[in-house]
């Protein structure tokens, strides 16, 4: 019953956890496009600039770094994993 | 106000402390005395400073308890500075199993065999625990893991609180980085398109005000 609750609460904290860092790592993403397209061409117009950030934004996306983001639910299982096993073996 | 802000921000710290003084791990220097299991009647509000019972048991109102009398190594200030005199000390041995807090201990019944073996003699160990002795509560540290050491005077290093402490540092910037560009991006866009909307409402009713004005003044 403990691990069910474990498991459960886990989970659902652990998706908050996954949501904020994933939303987070892509605003930082975009906002770097920006600024580096505004310092490139100070003069450049609306509709290359989002097709730019746009661009990049689609490379990011295909990149892994957004996969990497999964560690979240990954580390912490295994970090239980380790804690169980280093308590109990004797 | 000043004054309430540090009033709270004390509470907080105290608060914070406390919660972690009693979860994570310190380590003690004993002398095993003896191990004996006793029952347990908890109360409504002692009951959260005990663990579950043994893993994949029922837990009742009632179960027996198993505890390890110890002579200990007085320290001061978290167990940083050994002191010459010794004290007794008494631990608890519960399984927290898949529980708070997440030690993920199901092995009591080896620790007490453990812990039994070094009754037999006079050798020191080292006792992992977490947890208060509360006498008026009749509350108890709980156990985690017992290990021989050479005397009386080893040196122990907190390995996982410095890598907790380190882990919760980088935790509270990550934290504040997010937090920051959530405003940045998000919030401050949002009050400036509202303040822009009140400031063009704010002029128009200025202009109508004037136009009404000069009305009255026209006779």
């Amino acid at each position: 019953m403990g691990f069910i609750k474990l498991v459960v609460f886990g989970f659902v904290g652990l998706t908050v956890v996954y949501w904020s860092v994933a939303l987070f790592a892509r605003s930082v993403t975009k906002e770097r496009l920006e600024n580096k397209f505004d310092a490139e061409n100070p003069e450049g117009d609306r509709n290359t600039r989002d097709a730019y950030i746009a661009d990049g934004l689609r490379e990011y996306d295909t990149s892994i770094r957004p996969k990497l983001v999964g560690l979240v639910y990954i580390v912490p299982t295994v970090v239980i994993g380790t804690i169980i096993y280093t308590i109990n073996a004797s | 106000m000043q004054r309430i802000k540090i009033t709270f921000r004390v509470l907080l710290f105290v608060i914070v402390g406390s919660f972690l003084h009693y979860t994570l791990p310190q380590h003690d220097l004993v002398r095993v005395t003896s191990t004996e299991i006793i029952r347990t009647d908890f109360s409504g509000w002692n009951r959260m400073f005990y663990a579950s019972a043994d893993a994949g048991s029922a837990d009742q109102e009632t179960r027996d308890l198993r505890l390890i009398n110890t002579q200990m190594r007085d320290t001061w200030l978290l167990g940083f500075i050994q002191r010459d005199s010794e004290s007794v000390m008494v631990y608890r041995n519960e399984d927290t199993s898949w529980g708070w807090p997440p030690y993920f201990k199901f092995d009591s019944a080896d620790l007490h065999a453990e812990a039994a073996n070094l009754a037999r003699g006079d050798d020191w160990a080292m006792i992992t625990h977490y947890g208060w002795r509360v006498r008026w509560a009749s509350i108890y540290p709980n156990a985690v893991s017992i290990r021989p050491v050479a005397g009386p005077d080893v040196t122990i290093i907190p390995w996982f609180n410095i890598f907790f402490f380190v882990f919760l540092g980088i935790v509270v910037l990550f934290v504040r980085a997010m937090w920051r560009q959530f405003m940045e991006r998000s919030v401050d866009p949002l009050i400036d398109k509202a303040e822009h909307q009140i400031d063009e409402v704010q002029a128009g009713v200025a202009k109508r005000r004037g136009r009404l004005a000069r009305w009255f003044r026209r006779e």
